[in-house]
């Protein structure tokens, strides 16, 4: 076994998190009823992995085992690193019958035309995802593991999510997509995370929506603390009204996990106080971001509280109505943006 | 006298040995008789039950039968149980009446339309329902002034939306989208379901490729007595309908695809839906 193969499996067994190990190596299936057992998971990591390695050696694994047990633990534990997604433009007629086993060979083989040495492994999901490991070579190296880029797509649906991307192969990897998936181009969706599973059930709309009905079922408000029932009884109306609208926008329940929204301002700057600034010809550039664990949660949370005024202002709705958390604002025309409403706050 | 008296008791006497022999002679008859007669006792349970049942049905016929000719009063007088029971009666009545009424509205292709925005917008909600079961409703929020557009809405993106929106001309005729969509939302449930039931009821049998939009389904068939297993491929490429266009054999055994009974079976994944059609399947021993 080669210094590098060695070296890609320290590296994943370092990833992977000492409780995952067990379940990860088992899912795995590649160790056999006697090595399995002689493997004591309540060791310390570096024995482990001293053991693993061992068992490595004795098996003779190369790098195409060790990147299938990679890939068994990022698909069962997406949420790491920064995930962008992306949309595929215009279809050709036959777009939304390609099947699994043309995309793969159409993908791999668009992708080795543009790239000399290139590892991909393809495996489909339960949840019909199809995941796509690449890693990347060029010319006089060799694939390198150690970096690989991962790619996720639903066929039948225009979006790709993706994690680890050079803007060197950004677009070895757009072709390579484009072509295999029969449209005729790829665009940067403007939605990005941390949490695969958020921006996915964002754009995939897999999340509690809340429209407005004729009978409104109550929806389930937050505990409050009874403090003054006049209080209560004044704001129940106002206050369910906010809730309705707040959920409308946002959504019920359980909400994806976005971790911020980012908005880039192109828009001449208004304040009649400051003659200065005013007098610019040149639009005032700013860009305002907002970060929270669980950002949609609370805008909602804002909108029904009244902190933000309802109904609520579309440049925040757009966040789950449009998938996006990318806004470029600019004064005039609604280019891939909103327009910038009037708020004097 | 004394003759006939002991006649008598002898006689008596006599009966009586009768019976001790007849009843030594059926000990096992005990047993059985008292099985029988436990079953009878169940059975009387069960036929009691069934009458209750029967009366309460036909109670609740008669209070909804008055309750779709408005006039309560003359029957309610017939109902002499205590007012909790005519209660809930009364309540399970336009139950039955509500979700009649709701699943005409479906069955005529009704949509539920709400004015929202103060008269400046829609939502509609499209319902869907496969095999007599309701399942996911979308909604839709369409703008009318200035022009008419979509606004919101939680369909999934791999129905075509938009191209639907302007394939029908959603500004002159909007219920030819909307039917066009709801066609489109209803044949997708049809086919998730017809997946869902495939999956549960017929674990012998792999689901070897599927996608999000149920476009196309591959099937590993597994053929009694040992003979190479058969691969099944639906396409449905009419994303308007629950049945495939084409159903594909392929196995090893080049002949059997071919055979007449195979050739039947195609036709039967043709017409009917795939979980069924597979009982069939079952039945007839093509499959295991």
């Amino acid at each position: 076994m080669d210094e590098s193969t060695r070296r890609l499996l320290q590296r994943l067994l370092r990833r992977i998190p000492a409780q995952l190990l067990r379940s990860t190596v088992d899912k795995w299936g590649r160790l056999s009823v006697a090595q399995w057992q002689s493997v004591d998971f309540t060791q310390p990591k570096w024995a482990l992995t001293e053991k693993l390695l061992a068992i490595c050696e004795e098996n003779e694994w190369t790098a195409k085992h060790i990147t299938e047990l990679e890939m068994i633990y990022v698909i069962d534990n997406p949420n790491q690193g920064m995930w962008y997604a992306f949309q595929l433009m215009d279809p050709e007629d036959d777009a939304h019958s390609v099947e699994l086993t043309q995309f793969k060979e159409q993908f791999k083989s668009h992708l080795s035309e543009l790239v000399r040495h290139v590892s991909v492994k393809i495996k489909k999901h339960t949840d019909e995802a199809v995941w796509i490991r690449i890693a990347w070579g060029d010319s006089y190296s060799r694939p390198n593991h150690l970096n690989p880029t991962y790619v996720v797509h639903h066929l039948q649906t225009p979006y790709v999510f993706v994690t680890n991307l050079t803007s060197k192969q950004k677009p070895l990897l757009s072709q390579a997509l484009v072509l295999s998936t029969r449209h005729h181009a790829i665009k940067d969706a403007n939605l990005s995370g941390r949490k695969l599973t958020a921006i996915r059930d964002l754009l995939m709309r897999q999340y509690q929506h809340v429209f407005p009905t004729k009978y409104p079922s109550p929806l389930a408000e937050i505990n409050q603390t009874a403090s003054n029932p006049r209080i209560e009884r004044e704001q129940a109306g106002p206050g369910a009204n906010r809730l309705q609208m707040a959920c409308e926008a946002f959504g019920d329940g359980m909400l994806p996990q976005l971790q911020s929204a980012v908005y880039k301002l192109e828009t001449k700057f208004r304040d009649h106080t400051n003659k200065t600034m005013t007098e610019r010809a040149e639009p005032f550039k700013c860009v305002v971001k907002f970060a929270s664990t669980n950002l949609l949660e609370s805008l909602r949370h804002c909108a029904s509280s009244g902190i933000a005024s309802t109904p609520v202002t579309p440049l925040l709705s757009s966040i789950p109505v449009k998938g996006r958390n990318y806004f470029v604002i600019t004064d005039n025309g609604p280019s891939p943006s909103s327009q910038m409403h009037e708020s004097h706050n | 006298m004394e003759g006939a008296s002991t006649k008598g008791v002898l006689s008596q006497l006599s009966l009586l040995e009768v019976q001790a022999r007849s009843r030594k002679a059926h000990p096992q008859q005990r047993g059985r008789v008292k099985q029988l007669r436990a079953e009878a006792e169940a059975l009387m349970v069960q036929r009691e039950q069934l009458k209750a049942e029967i009366q309460t049905l036909q109670r609740l016929q008669k209070l909804r039968t008055s309750m779709d000719k408005q006039c309560t009063h003359e029957e309610e007088e017939e109902m002499d149980e205590d007012s909790e029971d005519s209660q809930l009666l009364q309540l399970m009545a336009r139950h039955t009446q509500l979700s009649d009424l709701l699943h005409a509205h479906h069955l005529i292709g009704g949509y539920n339309v709400i004015k929202t925005r103060q008269g400046k917008g829609v939502c509609v909600s499209l319902a869907t329902a496969y095999e007599g079961a309701y399942l996911d409703t979308y909604n839709l929020e369409l703008d009318l002034k200035p022009k008419l557009k979509i606004s919101r809405h939680n369909i999934p993106p791999f129905i075509p939306l938009n191209s639907l929106a302007e394939q029908s001309s959603i500004q002159t005729n909007i219920r030819s989208f909307l039917d066009t969509l709801s066609c489109h939302l209803n044949a997708l449930a049809g086919r998730q379901q017809q997946l869902k039931l495939v999956k549960e009821q017929h674990k012998s049998i792999e689901v070897m490729e599927s996608n999000v939009l149920c476009s196309i389904l591959v099937l590993m068939l597994t053929v009694p007595r040992g003979k190479p297993a058969v691969l099944c491929t639906l396409d449905y490429t009419d994303h308007t309908r629950c049945l495939p266009t084409r159903v594909h054999f392929e196995c090893e055994d080049k002949e059997l695809p071919d055979s007449p009974e195979w050739k039947k079976n195609c036709s039967l994944l043709m017409e009917t839906p795939a979980h069924n059609a597979l009982i069939t399947m079952k039945k007839m021993g093509y499959i295991v």
